[in-house]
């Protein structure tokens, strides 16, 4: 079965003055997937997913949210997008119950009951001002009115970044409650790994304003391998499989590999490596190959 | 989207009116007083067919005893500008904390997310134009009645010219702050360029609009009737043809100033002298408010557009 992507770019780029945002991003995201987008600071996460829910124009190639394009087709694509930008901005000087009417005016899929019931259980209160709210409480409001609003893409840039531990955990595992319940595609962005592996099933990564990797994290997982041996050439090694990051010491080499099939060389040791481990060789990879990125980190 | 407009909009539209409260609260009891004071003195009876040439004197007594009250009301003639100004916070406010992100990815469109929010602020706009220009004609009825009001510090705020210079400060605010997102400096330069250009249409532009009369008129027989309450931008001494005439300082008492004493006709007559003055009449007051309410309306509504244009294109 051939469903829609929830969102489809090509060779998607995005320019401020001369320089590049984003360039040549292509990747498809199913509909009903939880896509992590990681990158460090400045990868052009952003930029990607501002395109994606219409606040940005592409400069280069196209962006399609379930087949639609969100910019000339905003009136489409918008009710059918919930998004929490960064920071989460809400109106400070609102209370809740004035931000969520703002959600009900502006929205007509808005479910109300859900709304209430959700602001209940996360006992916030109603008649408080926005602005006095804590940074935990404000990020779930601003969940809030983005899922009230009933979308089926929920995109998030940053969400817990400017959260605390306790009041990340709460947010995602109310996120991920949301995606029992709803079924909606999500995609959040972050610099940190470790909140995102719990959660996502799909991870892109993006890195120097490019397509790093992506795919559904299972099979990224399967696919990469540490192999570890004497001291070798690794030209062999790459003629059959993609070698991510090669680190040598004086008698041992070890490889991260994207692997190809199995790798049948016996004088590698096969190891297994985990989620972060992979992100962090691909996000090093770049930082080795371009002699720029010191300067423009 | 009209009520989340609103609800954004309160704020500046609740200091509005405080201001023209509190502006209010000076007005009425001035106004009150002044209006008794003209009717203890007569003054309605002067201005009738029965005035006599003690109601000159009177009518420069009332006229002196409210002018430093009436210098001070001139300073309202700010007040177009500061509520335009104001009224534009909401709109670049919304850029400056980065809350359009909120807004633009409701399911309401940026196009009428723009125009709800621009309509609102126009509507506030002439709502407050309307008040401050019902509150400040009444106010100057009574001086008005007596010097007529094509004056700067009256005609600035008689008639309709008060719905032009607040929608072009609105305007002019607004396009700084779409171009600029910062709310304070974009407040701030919006309003010393609304500034900069009342004081150019004021002092240069306005009676260029419709080229001034003159008229030339012995001095011995009253001043003509087409000055009555005109805007006279230039009175001399002139010969029979209007053109200047430097006066020696030993004739007719007069030096540089040329001071209307009772015997000034009689020498002006002796000499051959006569007044000649460049002047609006005050016939012209309608046609001149509605060329310069339609300037200033017109690039308030080109500025408007652009911040419009400028905010759905370029953020």
């Amino acid at each position: 079965m051939i469903t829609t992507p929830a969102i489809s770019t090509d060779r998607l780029g995005k320019r401020y003055g001369s320089a590049w945002a984003l360039r040549d991003c292509t990747l498809a995201v199913p509909a009903g997937s939880v896509t992590a987008l990681v990158g460090p600071n400045g990868a052009g996460k952003t930029t990607l997913l501002q395109l994606v829910v219409g606040l940005g124009r592409a400069t280069a190639g196209s962006v399609e949210v379930f087949g639609c394009d969100p910019q000339r087709d905003a009136g489409a694509v918008l009710p059918r997008v919930g998004f929490v930008a960064q920071e989460h901005p809400l109106y400070s000087g609102f209370t809740v119950a004035e931000m969520l009417k703002v959600g009900r005016k502006l929205n007509p899929g808005w479910d109300d009951a859900f709304a209430l019931q959700r602001v209940q259980e996360l006992s916030l209160p109603l008649g408080g001002k926005i602005g006095k709210l804590s940074g935990g409480q404000q990020a779930q409001v601003a969940l809030t009115l983005a899922l009230a609003k009933r979308p089926e893409l929920l995109v998030l840039d940053e969400p817990v970044a400017s959260l605390d531990p306790l009041a990340r955990r709460e947010f995602l595992s109310s996120l991920m409650e949301a995606v029992t319940e709803t079924g909606v595609t999500i995609v959040l962005s972050s610099h940190i790994l470790a909140d995102l592996e719990r959660v996502c099933d799909h991870l892109v990564i993006l890195s120097r304003a490019r397509t790093q990797l992506a795919g559904p994290i299972d099979e990224i997982v399967a696919e990469h391998r540490l192999l570890t041996g004497p001291r070798a050439d690794v030209a062999e090694i790459a003629r059959r499989h993609e070698v991510v990051t090669a680190r040598h010491s004086e008698r041992q080499t070890s490889l991260l590999v994207r692997s190809n099939g199995h790798v049948y060389d016996a004088s590698w040791e096969l190891h297994e490596v985990d989620l972060e481990e992979i992100v962090l060789a691909y996000l090093a990879q770049n930082r080795a190959e371009d002699p720029t990125l010191a300067m423009s980190a | 989207m009209i009520w989340v407009s609103w609800r954004r909009q309160r704020t500046e539209a609740l200091i509005a009116a405080a201001v023209l409260l509190a502006l209010a609260a000076f007005l009425v009891p001035t106004g009150l007083h002044m209006a008794s004071v003209y009717h203890h003195d007569g003054l309605s009876t002067c201005l009738g067919p029965a005035g006599g040439a003690s109601c000159d004197d009177t009518i420069q007594s009332f006229t002196d005893r409210f002018s430093s009250l009436n210098n001070l009301i001139a300073w309202t003639t700010l007040l177009p500008g500061l509520l335009g100004v104001l009224l534009a916070a909401p709109f670049m406010l919304e850029f400056e904390h980065g809350t359009h992100r909120l807004a633009w990815t409701q399911s309401v469109t940026r196009g009428r997310w723009i125009a709800g929010k621009l309509g609102l602020a126009v509507a506030c706009a002439l709502v407050a134009a309307l008040i401050l220009t019902l509150l400040l004609t009444w106010w100057h009825a009574p001086l008005v009645r007596l010097n007529g009001r094509m004056d700067n510090g009256v005609y600035d705020s008689e008639g309709i010219v008060i719905f032009g210079y607040t929608l072009f400060a609105l305007g002019l605010a607004t396009a700084v702050g779409a171009v600029w997102r910062r709310g304070v400096p974009a407040i701030v330069a919006g309003f010393a360029a609304y500034f900069a250009v009342r004081l150019f249409v004021d002092t240069w532009l306005r009676q260029r609009l419709m080229p001034p009369l003159t008229a030339t008129w012995h001095l011995m027989v009253p001043d003509p009737r087409a000055l009555r309450h005109a805007l006279v931008l230039d009175e001399y001494p002139a010969d029979a043809h209007g053109h200047h005439v430097l006066i020696p300082a030993n004739e007719c008492g007069a030096g540089r100033a040329l001071k209307r004493t009772p015997g000034l006709g009689d020498c002006f007559a002796r000499h051959g002298y006569f007044m000649h003055a460049v002047y609006e009449p005050a016939s012209r007051f309608w046609a001149l408010q509605g060329i310069e309410t339609a300037l200033f309306a017109a690039g308030g509504g080109i500025l408007l557009a652009f911040a419009a244009w400028w905010t759905y294109r370029r953020v």
